[in-house]
């Protein structure tokens, strides 16, 4: 679970004294009177068990605590890993150390595992911002030196695609359970041409957020919370000139960040343009996949630009939107009290009452991606009025994966799997999604709200918050991003470009996109046109 | 011990066989041949020109090394007490050689190769693609336009830096305090500006800046529209800068020879005209200094830009070495992000010599 989000159950749940106690005393006793072999094999009871460490409200977690938890969770390591087997394996992790979690997590969950298997890690420990550059360079320059990445899904083009990763062993399918998987982490989005390379360790999409003090009977934006873009634009059109019930400040509707963010800006385009581009029919969106021809020009994604456009000539944003970035429109507009929709990933819902500067924290709600009431069919096409909703999975999620370091040696390989397999175990993840770790549910099992419930969650709030993600995730027609070399280089360009169309430099949507096609076209030349349709196709699982 | 030659700087002059000579000689040579034969070897290899060869250029640089240390010794060996004196230079040389020129004439290799990182194949040689890409460029022509925008707000700055430094010059009380407190700006990171002002006080919602503008019955805006957008980018990088050429100013103000100021005001000139006549001419060789110095730090200009606009809107603030960072860093395009950084290298060379040609007259003090 996201920090953030964390901090928020915990502020919404206002949990007294006596429960923090409580929670704290059921999770001293269990670990005094369990013996560790018991914790580790009591299977039954493991889940309710770590979901006890250190207790919801007993603070954040902490070394011992990861390392309580890793130990509890030894047992399906247990049944594949004989004691001492890896003795002498030495493994390089490469992680991320963002908010002091990520690896920092993983060292203590692997620590009782080392004990147990004899192997030593190693830790390369990266911030967010090297990570990308520290990757491609590694890659680039042919400088492997690591036998097990943390990695975010989308840079599977450039890793996967280039033979560097270990194919997952069934053992280690078994193991984790990859059936229990929300849907859109299982194949093709789990899988790489048909072969397993990935354990998921987290899950990722944009959810819808809105205030609710704008909408219901008599509110300013109308009696319904708005279900479709068309009707987002209408709203957002109407509410200029209006005042905000909360800050007395002029109103506003839907919040577009029109400045890019180091590529991270265009999910946000992406989030209107899927409603209108992601055909049930298809699974691509972004480029064809014969030819890897942008369709970011086609009438769907015009669409989603001239509503943005629309939005500017109606002066329906708030002054120098076109210098808001994402994290100024979460951040800085939207919890602090302007404007009143928003799409954004699971941080602005736990922020907006831990924040001190959120004001909105009383009357947030959550959706999914809003649809379109009509879609455009890039096979034949023609626009078809048909309801569409396509939530974004922006980010598609962390894995942990095994480089291809280790093929040749079979000890090193079984323990570089067995370590991974650990991190994304069933249990494990489990206790991941509920406490800090900066990861998100992603399994089926992690929305078993009874068993949030019996750890000492809210009900109403984990179901209500947690259940716009779950149906995300599981949607039928999630769109999902190419896993391509240099994806982020397309998202990159393409911010340029749109920042120069909605600054009026171009005559309309449709040269906007045009231009942003152009350059894409110039950035798949460059990385190799052929290359990057097999591995498009590879990604698509086509 | 030998009579003959430069005797005054030598302090043993020692005699050196000729087998000694060759001995050194055949160092500097055959490491040299080395260093060639493996250069050669590993390019045929990687152009797969040959099927064995190194993973890595690596021996190549050990080569290099060792041609390095057998030139340094063969210097002693061949020419004795005098290749000793060389010995105090080459090192020294040979390091910048090995930092800049090389590193220099591999960016110049990168520049003219389609290298992407994402891309499976490396740096593929392109030939004049990128040049050409740069030409067609429009982000690229905006980001140096800009620049020009950027190189004559200088000229506005040394106007305040120069009243500045006059005020501080004169005899004011608490001069010091004031000369202090002017300089802080200058001792605060730029990254740290953008954040303070660009990204805080100038915040349309919630900024005081905005807030005060807001009370008076403006609507604040500051990066709304390109003009003001770039004209507060402007500001922010002066108000950091200006105290660096009041500074140098302020220096030049205090060496002036009292003599001469003194004498004119004895002819009873004004204060404008012992300024326009005496204080400004003299002043003209640390003014162009201090113009010359600030320009390069302009075009430098990036930081408070990526932090603050991002080059927006539409490229309105976008200065090359802003543009250089996305196609870099966004976009992992090192082969054509590299021929613009070399570009504009060349760029700010030739501009910067034919500026210092032009102002060559006004450098030297008048007599």
């Amino acid at each position: 679970m996201k920090v953030e989000l964390y901090n928020y159950i915990r502020a919404a749940q206002k949990m007294n004294r006596r429960q923090m106690l409580k929670g704290t005393a059921a999770a001293v006793g269990a670990a005094a009177i369990m013996p560790k072999d018991a914790l580790a094999d009591g299977h039954g009871n493991v889940r309710a068990e770590i979901l006890k460490i250190p207790g919801v409200g007993a603070g954040s977690p902490t070394d011992s605590d990861w390392q309580k938890v890793g130990e509890m969770c030894l047992g399906a390591t247990k049944e594949n890993v004989a004691e001492g087997e890896f003795a002498g394996v030495e493994l390089t992790f490469m992680g991320l150390n963002n908010q002091n979690l990520h690896n920092f997590l993983f060292r203590g969950f692997l620590k009782p595992w080392e004990a147990y298997t004899g192997a030593k890690i190693n830790w390369i420990d990266l911030a967010q911002a090297d990570y990308n550059a520290r990757l491609q360079q590694s890659i680039a320059t042919g400088t492997v030196d690591f036998d097990i990445i943390e990695m975010g899904a989308p840079f599977e083009g450039d890793v996967l695609g280039k033979g560097l990763a270990s194919e997952m062993p069934d053992w280690v399918k078994e193991q984790i359970d990859m059936d229990d998987y929300v849907d859109y982490l299982k194949a093709p989005v789990g899988t790489w041409d048909g072969k397993t390379y990935r354990v998921s360790i987290d899950g990722d999409c944009h959810t819808f957020a809105y205030r609710k003090d704008y909408f219901g009977e008599g509110g300013i934006g109308g009696a319904e919370v708005p279900k479709t873009w068309q009707e987002i634009n209408q709203v957002s059109k109407d509410l200029v000139g209006k005042e905000d019930p909360l800050t007395g400040l002029p109103a506003h509707g839907y919040l577009d960040p029109l400045k890019g963010w180091g590529g991270f800006g265009f999910y946000f385009l992406e989030n209107r343009a899927s409603a209108y581009a992601k055909h049930p029919n298809s699974p691509a969106w972004l480029f064809e996949p014969d030819t890897m021809k942008p369709m970011v020009n086609n009438p769907a994604w015009v669409q989603a630009i001239q509503d943005v456009m629309d939005l500017i000539e109606a002066g329906a944003y708030p002054t120098d939107q076109i210098n808001a970035d994402p994290g100024t429109t979460a951040f800085q507009q939207f919890l602090a009290g302007t404007g009143s929709m928003l799409m954004w990933w699971g941080d602005v819902g736990s922020s907006a009452r831990t924040s001190d500067t959120s004001v909105v924290g009383d009357v947030v709600g959550f959706g999914v991606n809003p649809a379109s009431d009509r879609v455009y069919n890039a096979q034949s096409g023609e626009w078809e009025d048909t309801m569409n909703e396509a939530p974004n999975m922006a980010y598609i999620g962390w894995g942990v994966y095994v480089m291809a370091t280790v093929e040749g040696d079979e000890k090193k390989k079984k323990a570089a799997w067995s370590a991974a397999a650990h991190l994304g175990g069933k249990d494990l993840s489990l206790w991941a999604s509920a406490y800090p770790s900066g990861f998100q549910p992603y399994r089926n099992s992690h929305f078993q709200f009874e068993e949030w419930e019996e750890a000492g969650y809210d009900r109403a709030y984990v179901e209500d918050y947690l259940g716009s993600n779950a149906d995300s995730y599981n949607h039928p027609n999630a769109a999902i991003e190419p896993r391509i070399p240099g994806i982020f280089q397309y998202y990159s360009v393409a911010e340029d470009e749109l920042a120069k169309g909605y600054a009026g430099q171009y005559g309309s949507a449709q040269e906007t996109a045009d231009a942003i096609a152009v350059a894409w076209e110039k950035i798949t030349d460059q990385i190799g046109r052929d290359s990057q349709i097999a591995v498009y196709k590879a990604s698509l699982g086509l | 011990m030998t009579s003959d030659g430069d005797l005054l700087h030598t302090v043993t002059a020692d005699t050196i066989s000729d087998a000694r000579r060759r001995t050194g000689k055949a160092m500097v040579w055959g490491s040299a041949l080395l260093v060639a034969l493996l250069a050669l070897w590993q390019m045929a290899y990687e152009t797969g020109r040959i099927s064995t060869g190194f993973e890595t250029w690596r021996p190549v640089l050990y080569a290099y090394v060792l041609w390095a240390f057998a030139l340094c010794a063969a210097q002693v060996i061949v020419n004795g007490e005098k290749g000793k004196r060389t010995l105090f230079v080459l090192p020294a040389a040979l390091f910048v050689i090995s930092l800049v020129v090389f590193p220099l004439l591999f960016a110049l290799y990168i520049s003219f190769t389609d290298w992407n990182l994402a891309s499976p194949n490396g740096p593929q040689p392109n030939g004049w693609d990128n040049m050409r890409e740069m030409w067609n460029d429009g982000f690229y022509w905006n980001a140096l336009k800009n620049m020009v925008y950027y190189v004559l707000a200088v000229s506005v700055e040394y106007v305040i830096a120069f009243g500045l430094a006059l005020l501080l010059n004169a005899q004011i009380r608490t001069r010091k305090f004031f000369r202090v407190v002017f300089l802080l700006p200058l001792m605060l990171s730029p990254v740290a500006v953008s954040w303070m002002i660009g990204k805080s006080m100038l915040e349309v919602r919630f900024g005081p800046v905005s807030r005060v503008i807001r009370e008076l019955g403006g609507e604040p805006s500051f990066f709304g529209s390109p003009e003001i957008a770039r004209f507060m980018i402007m500001a922010m990088d002066a108000w950091t800068f200006i105290p660096f050429m009041m500074i140098m100013l302020l220096a030049g103000l205090q060496a002036l020879p009292r003599e001469v100021i003194e004498a004119s005001k004895v002819d009873g000139a004004t204060g404008w005209q012992s300024f326009k006549e005496v204080i400004f001419p003299l002043m003209l060789p640390v003014s162009v200094t201090a113009i010359v110095i600030r320009i390069i730090f302009k075009l430098k200009l990036a930081d408070i830009i990526i932090n603050v606009t991002s080059g927006g809107p539409g490229g309105a603030t976008d200065s090359v070495t802003s543009f250089i960072f996305r196609e870099y860093r966004d976009r992992s395009n090192v082969g054509y992000g590299t021929l613009l950084a070399i570009v504009y290298l060349v760029l700010i060379v030739i501009f910067v010599t034919l500026l210092l040609k032009l102002v060559s007259r006004w450098m030297e003090r008048p007599a």
